[in-house]
């Protein structure tokens, strides 16, 4: 992987974080009444206070370049103005409040689902048309068309409503004073078992579906053609020579999927109530809390195009052939 | 022989040629019994759609609802009541009316803008190219889905959520042009690289040296060549319309007064149905969901396959 090749990716990076950067600016400035309308949210204001507000914010200095030079300055430096809804809390306060449960649910659902998901997909292309492959592709077939919710609802009625196993919301029971750090870890345990089977069970038919046409692809390689002349045995064709080949084009999958962490999360934290970034933004929008709403934008859309970025570069190293290009 | 014996004779030449190419492709799509499968269901859920009223009757509303409220399925409500006291059937019958419409919609604006993209970026070429193309991967790399949750209230709160356009409610047509937006991306990439190779062909050097013009061209010669393509993406893409809707209707962006199956499931949500054990509030719609989606799926799969046999190994 040449320094060029780098430089070239770093530079499209940038460019689209830039992108995104004046395509939240001018969301701002789209709104009803502008942005001055949406801060002073009161329909007695007079014309001099309006007048005041817009120099002290810099509103009547022009659009371009001035205001958009003023916005991109402050949110590099962590401004991202404040929130409606939490009394004027920064917004970059509120996000960060509600980042970790997001990541440890998200995170620990995306590892399961890896695991298990190019398990299954492997297992089932190798045997294609094969029982475990008719069951287990149907099953990620129906798995990949469910949203979060249609998965967690009906987990909920039936272990946390019928069976009583687990709570039907939260992350931790309210009110509940703990003896030990380890009580406490294990009643959050067992808040996250029903949102973690959620997350992990939707994204093992997209992972599980991504593996098994993959590794049909390398069913008929040249190398997998003379690992089995070899006569290694079948497991260790598969497990040594088709699954690594296999599992390039699924890399470049998971790096970019694990940048839509926070989208995807949202619908299975709203139906658990997990206090993560997904609860957050159904709050921030049934509120039209829009500076949060744009934070949490802002936020998911450079975490994605960086995880695109480490998607491209990783791949450049696994595979050679992507290297000169 | 005289020349306009000819030209019938080539127009009828063609004819009985797309008659045989139209015959073996649906001999070919029928062998796929998942193809088949998915069209069976896609068609119950239109006969649905188009004539709910011919099954349960008119939709039914808070102040005509049938039963009590969150009824268990019995005789008289086969499917339950919700938490307002309306038949379940019912809604789930007028819910596939509203959900299928505004995925057609919605899949008609992302097929066209990703059509018209990637046939004029392909075909045209140059700076256009360059420029179209960055905007496409700007709209891949971007998290669309959260673009849709920020861009669906600021358009209705400017437009105001009881405005109508054409006569029907405001809050619909934002979340079908607001998907329409957000999704074509993908299309305009598939098609133009379809359209790059179109372009190279003989037929189309043949158009321009009698003098057709460009518009002539990619609609003459190049939208047929690339019409396969489209098709078989506008099922995929009605797949993904009608996963973003239910997902955008669930967080509250559907219209309470026409309820899409993402909306229902919203109401069950907001009323505690799960927490209550309340499974008849939500298995209906989210079969219905997830049976709709799944059977496009495996259309799409299937024409995919059967039109562009070079990836059929795969499935």
């Amino acid at each position: 992987m040449g320094p060029r090749y780098l430089a070239r990716k770093v530079i499209q990076t940038i460019v689209t974080i830039v992108f995104v950067l004046i395509l939240n600016f001018l969301l701002f400035r789209m709104m009803p009444g502008g942005p001055e309308g949406i801060l002073l949210r009161n329909p007695h204001i007079t014309a001099e206070t309006k007048a005041a507000a817009r120099a002290r914010w810099g509103l009547d200095k022009p659009l371009i370049p001035d205001q958009l030079v003023d916005y991109v300055e402050a949110t590099a430096a962590g401004d991202l103005g404040f929130s409606y809804k939490f009394r004027g809390t920064p917004v970059i306060e509120v996000i960060g409040a509600r980042f970790w449960p997001t990541i440890i649910l998200i995170g620990l659902a995306e590892l399961i689902a890896i695991v298990v998901g190019l398990a299954l997909g492997a297992q089932a292309g190798w045997k294609r048309g094969g029982t475990l492959d008719r069951v287990g592709n149907g099953a990620s077939l129906i798995l990949y068309s469910m949203p979060y919710f249609v998965i967690g609802m009906p987990l909920i009625i039936i272990f946390a409503a019928e069976l009583g196993w687990f709570p039907t919301s939260g992350m931790l029971t309210p009110g509940a004073h703990y003896d030990s750090f380890l009580d406490q870890l294990l009643d959050f345990l067992h808040h996250l078992v029903l949102p973690l089977a959620t997350v992990s069970l939707g994204l093992i038919g997209g992972y599980s579906i991504l593996m098994r046409s993959s590794i049909i692809d390398t069913r008929s390689e040249d190398y997998v053609t003379t690992a089995r002349a070899k006569g290694l045995t079948d497991r260790t064709v598969l497990r040594a020579h088709a699954f690594p080949n296999a599992l390039l084009p699924t890399v470049t999958v998971i790096a970019i999927n694990l940048g839509y962490v926070v989208a995807g999360a949202i619908t299975a934290e709203i139906v658990f109530s997990w206090p993560g970034l997904g609860t957050l933004t159904y709050d921030a929008l049934q509120t039209r809390d829009y500076p949060l709403l744009q934070g949490i934008f802002l936020l998911i859309s450079v975490a994605v195009i960086v995880a695109n970025l480490g998607a491209d570069l990783l791949y450049g190293r696994l595979d050679p052939r992507v290297r000169t290009a | 022989m005289s020349a306009s014996a000819a030209q019938i004779d080539v127009r009828g030449e063609r004819w009985r040629l797309r008659v045989r190419n139209a015959r073996s492709f649906g001999r070919t799509f029928l062998g796929r019994t998942d193809g088949v499968v998915g069209l069976a269901i896609l068609a119950v859920f239109v006969v649905l759609a188009l004539f709910p009223d011919l099954f349960v009757g008119k939709l039914e509303t808070a102040t005509t609802a049938s039963g009590q409220a969150l009824e268990p399925p019995s005789a008289a409500h086969i499917l339950g009541t919700d938490d307002l006291g309306r038949d379940m059937l019912n809604l789930t019958v007028h819910g596939a009316r509203i959900s299928m419409t505004i995925g057609f919609l919605a899949t008609l604006i992302t097929v066209l803008l990703g059509a018209v993209v990637g046939i004029v970026s392909g075909f045209i070429g140059g700076w256009l190219d360059t420029g179209l193309m960055r905007l496409t991967d700007f709209f891949l790399i971007l998290p669309t889905f959260v673009l849709a949750i920020l861009l669906a209230p600021i358009i209705l709160d400017t437009i105001g959520a009881d405005a109508e356009i054409l006569g029907i409610k405001a809050t619909l047509v934002v979340i079908v042009v607001v998907i329409g937006i957000t999704s074509w991306a993908s299309t305009a990439r598939v098609i133009r690289s379809q359209t790059l190779s179109a372009r190279e062909r003989m037929f189309v050097d043949r158009a321009r040296v009698i003098g057709s013009g460009s518009g002539h061209i990619m609609r003459r010669h190049i939208l047929p060549n690339v019409t396969n393509l489209i098709v078989a993406n506008t099922v995929l893409t009605f797949a993904a319309a009608i996963f973003t809707e239910t997902t955008l209707a669930f967080i509250g962006l559907g219209d309470p007064f026409q309820p899409s199956w993402g909306e229902l499931l919203n109401a069950a949500e907001t009323s505690g149905a799960p927490g209550l054990g309340a499974w008849w509030y939500i298995v209906p719609p989210a079969t219905c969901v997830v049976l709709v989606i799944l059977a496009f799926t495996l259309v799409g799969n299937a024409l995919d396959d059967v039109m562009n046999p070079k990836g059929a190994d795969r499935r």
